[in-house]
């Protein structure tokens, strides 16, 4: 009943949305070529999903962004492991990170692509690299953030280095943590269909621009209300993951 | 003193902060006896947390010495119990309270049935999976305390654990710390701003003056256990209470020589 309730809460906008465009193409007020109407589009959706081409694409780009997402977070949180470590290392690998993270990573593309060829490798690099980097910061920035009094009081109560780390920074850290791996995920999908969109065969991106290229509206509409619910879809997961992992971060005032 | 567990000598801490080097104690010299009760009060700003930070061995004295001798088997030195961020908010009560016998190493289940013990004690049965986000400030300061105690500790170190309770909880806290010192007899370091809780909980009092901090004086309170809430009738203990407001020149000397009356 309450998720009823909160159903209807978040989605009665889009609902209107819809119902209006439906009605003003309905009246000629928009014009159906750029603007298809809602009801065709569901069946545009219907028959890409009967024909599997939805799902393989789907698969193809949720595939891409989950091998670089991983290999990301990977290198992300070995790269800020290392960084807390040595004071010496960060402040030298402190302009370079600056100066990546103001890059647009898409630019990156074609330099990679000629250090590793016009391939998955390089698509999946590049995903992977805006990961660890996005990670990178806000994992060293969240390790920055602990309060120093717990780190007192634990190596008061007899802790040493290693409980330390595992009792008191990282749970200290894991709802930034999992901050960081949502808005992670949610750019390497982003930067992943963008990849795909510029360069690939196949993938949401490479469908979308398809359907660009061979004025297929209808195709256009639907691919890119796809690529908006898987983002919102994941958003949505990361979150009840949180939910779960972290207990206590609700909890505290 | 044979007997000293914590002696300082013409202590002395200077930090950095800012390029400038800022005196926080200077010449703090006074010992700590096992099994005493010892309040240090002092003004805001006295170098307090800093001295405990130095009695628990997290931060070395820029000049003079302290000598802790607590001998070990095992066990942590000291345990702390700070106002703020004294428990951990994504560990459970339980185990907040169990922590210092779990860095001792001790079995979980024996652990948990001597915090469980302690929690039923101070009235937070029922509350042990809760995490401290929904306590009360008393009761986390309560957590905070029962883990001191368990964590086997001979030393406890405390910064202003009450200070943040209202006046009816804190009397209660201090009633339960006194009940809890008096089954056990650690020795206490209590850092208080709070003369009345100074006094009421203490074997002898160590005053600091304010930036640098330096020892101005130290007291006997003079009053037998258990004691009542209505101590200010013994003319002593009171006569003590008024020394050290003026000490701390807290009250105006009209009102230091109408109370002589």
């Amino acid at each position: 009943m309450n998720n009823a309730i909160s159903f209807a809460r978040a989605s009665w906008l889009v609902a209107l949305i819809l119902v209006a465009w439906q009605t003003l193409v309905g009246f000629r007020l928009l014009d159906p070529l750029f603007f298809p109407p809602p009801a065709d589009l569901l069946s545009t959706l219907v028959s890409l999903v009967k024909s599997g081409e939805a799902g393989r694409q789907i698969a193809m780009t949720l595939s891409r962004t989950g091998v670089a997402f991983g290999l990301g977070v990977l290198w992300g949180a070995a790269a800020s492991a290392v960084l807390a470590l040595s004071a010496t290392l960060r402040r030298a690998a402190q302009p370079l990170i600056a100066a990546l993270y103001s890059t647009p990573r898409l630019t990156l593309l074609p330099m990679v692509m000629l250090l590793l060829g016009v391939n998955d490798l390089s698509r999946v690099f590049l995903v992977a690299l805006g990961t660890a980097l996005l990670m990178t910061i806000q994992i060293s920035d969240a390790i920055r953030g602990v309060n120093k009094d717990y780190v007192d009081l634990a190596v008061n109560y007899g802790a040493s280095r290693a409980t330390v780390i595992r009792k008191v920074y990282l749970y200290a850290c894991l709802p930034q943590i999992f901050t960081a791996l949502r808005l992670s995920f949610s750019r390497a999908l982003v930067l992943t269909i963008s990849v795909e969109l510029l360069n690939c065969d196949d993938g949401l991106g490479s469908m979308i621009w398809t359907a660009w290229q061979t004025f297929a509206i209808e195709k256009l509409y639907v691919s890119i209300a796809i690529t908006a619910t898987l983002g919102l879809f994941f958003q949505w997961l990361f979150q009840r993951l949180e939910e779960r992992i972290a207990p206590w971060k609700e909890k505290t005032t | 003193m044979f007997d000293a567990i914590l002696n300082c000598t013409r202590l002395g801490v200077t930090y950095p902060d800012h390029g400038k080097s800022v005196r926080a104690l200077t010449d703090v010299t006074f010992e700590v006896h096992k099994g005493e009760f010892v309040a240090v009060i002092g003004p805001s700003g006295c170098g307090k947390t800093t001295l405990l930070h130095v009695l628990a061995g997290l931060l070395p004295p820029t000049s003079g010495s302290v000598e802790r001798n607590i001998e070990l088997e095992g066990r942590p030195r000291t345990a702390m119990v700070f106002q703020e961020n004294s428990v951990f908010p994504w560990m459970t009560v339980l185990q907040n309270a169990a922590f210092g016998l779990e860095m001792r190493r001790v079995p979980r289940a024996e652990r948990e049935r001597q915090a469980m013990a302690m929690l039923e004690r101070f009235g937070l049965a029922g509350r042990e999976r809760d995490y401290p986000g929904e306590l009360s400030t008393g009761m986390k300061a309560r957590v905070a305390v029962i883990r001191a105690f368990l964590s086997g500790a001979p030393v406890l170190l405390m910064d202003e654990p009450f200070a943040a309770l209202d006046r009816q909880r804190r009397i209660m806290a201090q009633q339960e710390l006194e009940e809890l010192w008096e089954s056990q007899r650690k020795t206490v370091v209590f850092v208080t701003h709070d003369v009345d809780e100074a006094i009421q909980l203490s074997d002898r009092v160590v005053v600091l003056s304010a930036s640098p901090g330096t020892v101005l004086a130290e007291y006997k309170v003079p009053m037998t256990r258990p004691r009542t809430l209505l101590w200010e009738r013994d003319d002593e203990a009171f006569a003590l209470k008024r020394r050290i407001f003026e000490l701390l020149q807290l009250a105006p000397l009209e009102l230091s020589a109408s109370c002589s009356q």
